[in-house]
């Protein structure tokens, strides 16, 4: 039977998975470029160290976004949902996304196809913040329901 | 807050407990002591009436307005 503890089990799973999926792109950086150039039927030549670059930088924002993600269904998974540090939370996770959508947006110089990755990674941001709104709401909801006698 | 609440102050005129109040009006200690330190953000009418009825008294005598400087 699903039940949202086993739900809150996936989540968590799913975000492991991503940092390993991390730790394995940052790792092999190097011969991932080498081959994505060599592979590519566009003229990449002399690119690699750009899109290493890119890699690179673009890990920090990630890696930080997966840490605050965990953190957050950790609390959620202990029952703390409407509370003031999960806003926060959601809003490091919302400007990891934009952080990551300049660094992708910047690399459109050498790599024009860096464009779709700065629109999803926008767009994300900006779901997250909306997001992240709601539930600064909801803290103030419940702030209220809870002294409320 | 303008709104202040003197539950303590009824509790001494009618000799009454926190303990006592909590049980006669059915809620924990710990929101009575949340209403008697003014950290409440609102009461429920039927909050209200209970304390009215358990201390013999009127909203008045328990909620009063003062002017913030």
């Amino acid at each position: 039977m699903w039940s949202g503890e086993k739900s809150i089990g996936l989540s968590k799973l799913c975000i492991l998975l991503f940092i390993i999926a991390l730790i394995i792109v940052v790792v092999s950086a190097p011969w991932l470029t080498h081959w994505f150039v060599g592979f590519s039927q566009n003229d990449l030549g002399g690119t690699e160290s750009f899109f290493m670059a890119t890699i690179y930088l673009g890990s920090i924002p990630a890696a930080y976004l997966l840490y605050n993600l965990l953190t957050l269904i950790r609390r959620i998974e202990t029952g703390e949902v409407f509370i003031a540090a999960n806003v926060e939370r959601l809003r490091r996770i919302s400007w990891s996304c934009f952080l990551g959508a300049g660094l992708a947006l910047v690399s459109t110089f050498y790599y024009i196809p860096w464009l779709f990755v700065f629109v999803a990674a926008a767009f994300m941001g900006l779901i997250v913040r909306v997001v992240k709104n709601v539930v600064a709401q909801a803290v103030e909801l419940k702030n209220e329901a809870d002294y409320t006698i | 807050m303008p709104i202040v609440v003197n539950l303590d102050v009824m509790m001494a005129k009618r000799k009454m407990s926190s303990g006592e109040l909590a049980e006669k009006i059915d809620i924990s200690q710990a929101n009575l002591s949340i209403l008697k330190t003014g950290k409440a953000k609102a009461i429920r009418f039927s909050t209200l009436e209970a304390i009215c009825k358990a201390l013999d008294c009127q909203p008045g005598d328990i909620l009063e307005y003062r002017e913030q400087d």
